[in-house]
């Protein structure tokens, strides 16, 4: 990655760089290539507020550096730090690497009993474990069984290096990762998690994450970190409260994430707490959106969400025992939902997937949908497509499904059959065909909602249905018009 | 563990990608009714038990649906799994890992959600509009009062009414010879007349119409095969394309009528100038289906929209 100096690019640029780098994202994680290693900024400098980028270095100054380096004078030091600060370069790295030996001699300095030394080192070894190139990065990985060994030592920062070095290290491949494995990386992470300094334990749940992230993660690794009891206090961290940094709880969201994604457990995770956490997590976070701080917040939100969402899906019994009251989650949920809609939708589908989950042939939270009149938030959405739209039907056809009472209120919405009329016609099939679902529920429980419908312009939008180009969303308009309509003259 | 479920998951996922994927996963096809009990086609996907059966509640007559067939209708409520691969969460991870490369920036980067637009379902049609209120003005004028014998499309019953009567009932001629047959198109207006011309007239003096009025033609006997070349419309709309290779503009400050033209009609001078600026498009078969609907406006009333703007 290469590191310009920002303030000279203008916005249009930043921007520009951005779109492309996010195509790439995507790609790479359509391929299921989806793997990013960090070099935290906080960690570059020495403390310097403002770090001096080399933009290019020859050949000749770098092996100048590594002569210094190697005679072992008071001079090694500062050597060091003048390597560290043009290991950033692609080109620097690549020459660097190149020169015999040097690779064990940075070893070497990484396992020196000079903690300034040793700190310098281990800077170049995190820039070098940055790089994108496997023949760079993997250079590192002799130093794994000290990188581990340290991860128990006293020094923060150093402690904190380490552990990124392995996070990106364990980004490369499954050979690296099963090497961790067989080191002992997973005990060595339940010591880390334990510690006192939040960027300690915000870089241990983040190498965990990359560990989990793992395509093989669901058969070799998931086990290994819950025979470990590390989820015990992953979960402990899912508080807002908590000492440390909303980063950290970041983090350890997307642990909890992958873990429970796979599939694996999901009894154990509910009994660990995780639901209840997440629950209290959501409405925390609810409440700080709701008090105008949107920056970033969304980074903890989704995470969780998704935690919540499947272990819903996975574990009905227990959701069913729940503890807490629906509507402080529901109002939570709908800050989130108006509160990221034009800045990031996505935010908005996946609580949406979440409501659906929530709610799915569940009286007591369909209750609270109307009784916390969040009808009126879901009307809301109907207009946007790219998912939001159909799994607002479905929230929707999730409320009606449950009989008279809810179909009553429903179609007491202002606001619905209108909304119900514009889905009718959109161009998106899938969202025609689930208004149409979610009508002949409410129809059929409800006879005055035909009325209600037909005063409301619904007979028209229901007729441009009926040539639809989509066999299903024809069928279903047709049955409808057929069978409450057939009266009417249109 | 099921270590196959990253392996070959079934072709049906759920397309959420903002990318406007549109379409979403059939959830409510699994028919499946264990509950609580993994889905063995889909692992990880756990089915409910439905809580209503089916979804013919209500007291509508037993015997009346057997009529109408078995309901098509299939939705049920059912909690969803997703698997951290699933294209559902494309975004969110695209976002984390925007935010681990340290790419998040506050360079005011907001994405906005799409909004949907509304397609004409009528096949052949598929105008696109980005409101509901165009989509439905533009069905009600061209798709909702069609004639079914010639096709052409009418903005009002009342013009459709008229039209088929005049057009298309064979009695109505013979009616007429002995009674008012011919009705004032002002729907408003309740005077019949005995012939086309008096009623022309009447529409001049009475309700101020002007003499060369384009809708008001009579019926030409053997005008039909060239009438139903299409006049395609041409849609004022912010995707129109299709249909731009004809002339007629549609008229949406206009509050006359529609009506089927004349393409033989000599009788205003504005049409002979039309004419040569209509390209010769009249050998198309009658009932095209490219364009299910036509409306012909008769040639006055191009001239006032020969560079077709967009309307919104």
């Amino acid at each position: 990655m290469i590191r310009n100096r920002n303030r000279v690019c203008g916005v249009e640029e930043i921007k520009a760089k951005r779109r492309q780098h996010e195509r790439a994202l995507r790609k790479a994680r359509k391929e299921k290539q989806l793997v990013s290693k960090r070099l935290p900024r906080g960690l570059q400098g020495d403390g310097e507020d403002v770090e001096i980028r080399e933009t290019s270095v020859t050949q000749e100054e770098i092996f100048q550096l590594y002569q210094r380096i190697q005679r072992g004078s008071d001079d090694r030091l500062a050597a060091l730090c003048s390597l560290r600060r043009v290991l950033h370069l692609k080109e620097a790295q690549q020459i660097f690497v190149r020169f015999e030996n040097s690779i064990r001699v940075l070893n070497g300095l990484f396992t020196s009993n000079l903690a300034s030394v040793q700190l310098q080192a281990a800077q170049c070894l995190l820039k070098l474990s940055h790089s994108d190139d496997p023949s760079i990065s993997l250079v590192c990985l002799p130093a794994t069984p000290y990188l581990l060994t340290y991860l128990s030592g006293q020094s923060a920062k150093f402690t904190e290096l380490c552990l990124y070095i392995l996070g990106n290290l364990a980004a490369e491949n499954e050979a690296v990762r099963s090497q961790l494995l067989v080191q002992g990386v997973i005990q060595a992470l339940s010591v880390c998690l334990q510690s006192p300094h939040g960027a300690v334990v915000e870089a241990t749940a983040y190498l965990l994450s990359q560990m989990l992230q793992a395509k093989e993660a669901g058969e070799k690794i998931i086990l290994a970190v819950l025979e470990a009891s590390l989820t015990p206090r992953l979960i402990r961290l899912l508080d807002l409260d908590s000492e440390f940094g909303m980063q950290t709880t970041v983090e350890c969201a997307w642990c909890l994430h992958y873990i429970v994604s796979s599939g694996v457990s999901s009894e154990c995770m509910i009994s660990q707490g995780l639901i209840s956490q997440a629950v209290k997590l959501l409405i925390a976070l609810g409440r700080t959106v709701d008090s105008g701080t949107t920056d970033g917040v969304e980074l903890l939100i989704y995470p969780v969400a998704r935690c919540l969402g499947n272990l819903i899906a996975s574990d009905e019994q227990l959701w069913c025992k729940r503890q807490f009251h629906d509507s402080d989650l529901l109002q939570a949920l709908s800050v989130f939902l108006r509160g990221f809609l034009q800045s990031r939708p996505f935010v908005t589908r996946e609580c949406l997937w979440l409501l659906n989950n929530l709610s799915a042939g569940d009286r007591q939270f369909c209750s609270a949908i109307l009784c916390h009149n969040l009808v009126p938030v879901f009307l809301q959405l109907i207009p946007f497509s790219g998912g939001i739209n159909t799994l607002v039907l479905m929230l929707l056809g999730n409320v009606a499904e449950l009989g008279l009472e809810y179909c009553e209120k429903l179609q007491q919405q202002t606001g619905l059959f209108p909304a119900l009329c514009s889905t009718l016609s959109t161009a998106d099939p899938e969202a025609a065909r689930m208004t149409l679902e979610v009508l002949n529920l409410i129809f059929s429980y409800c006879q005055q909602a035909c009325a209600r419908f037909a005063n409301q312009n619904g007979i028209l939008a229901l007729e441009m249905v009926q040539y639809h180009s989509n066999d299903e969303v024809r069928v279903r308009a047709n049955f409808l018009m057929d069978r409450y309509f057939a009266d009417q003259d249109v | 563990m099921r270590s196959d479920e990253a392996a070959g998951r079934p072709a049906e996922q759920a397309h959420w990608a903002a990318a406007g994927a549109l379409g979403c996963c059939r959830w409510w096809e699994e028919t499946g009714v264990s509950p609580s009990r993994p889905d063995p086609v889909r692992p990880g996907l756990v089915v409910l038990e439905p809580a209503v059966a089916c979804a013919e509640g209500g007291g509508d007559g037993a015997a009346r649906e057997s009529e109408l067939g078995p309901s098509p209708f299939t939705f049920r409520s059912r909690r969803i799994f997703l698997q951290k691969e699933d294209e559902f969460f494309e975004d969110g991870d695209v976002h984390r890992h925007l935010y681990l490369q340290n790419s998040i920036t506050s360079v005011g980067e907001v994405e906005r959600p799409k909004v949907s637009e509304f397609c004409c379902q009528i096949a052949g049609c598929s105008q696109l509009f980005d409101a509901l209120e165009n989509y439905e003005h533009h069905y009600n004028t061209f798709h909702r009062n069609v004639c079914s014998s010639c096709k052409r499309s009418f903005p009002s019953s009342h013009l459709l009414d008229i039209h088929i009567l005049e057009w298309h009932d064979s009695f109505f001629q013979i009616l007429a010879a002995k009674q008012n047959m011919y009705l004032c198109l002002v729907e408003s207006c309740t005077e019949k007349f005995k012939a086309f011309s008096d009623r022309k007239k009447h529409m001049i003096k009475v309700h101020g119409y002007p003499s060369d009025f384009r809708f008001d033609k009579p019926k030409k006997p053997k005008c039909n095969q060239k009438n139903q070349s299409s006049h395609d419309i041409e849609m004022e709309t912010s995707s129109c394309q299709k249909e731009a290779n004809d002339t007629s503009c549609r008229t949406s400050t206009e509050s006359m009528d529609y009506a089927p033209a004349e393409t033989m009609e000599a009788d205003s001078p504005s049409m002979s100038e039309e004419k040569s600026s209509i390209p010769k498009v009249q050998q198309r078969p009658s009932f095209s289906y490219k364009v299910p609907t036509t409306i012909c406006f008769g040639h006055g009333s191009v001239r006032g929209f020969k560079n077709a703007r967009k309307k919104k």
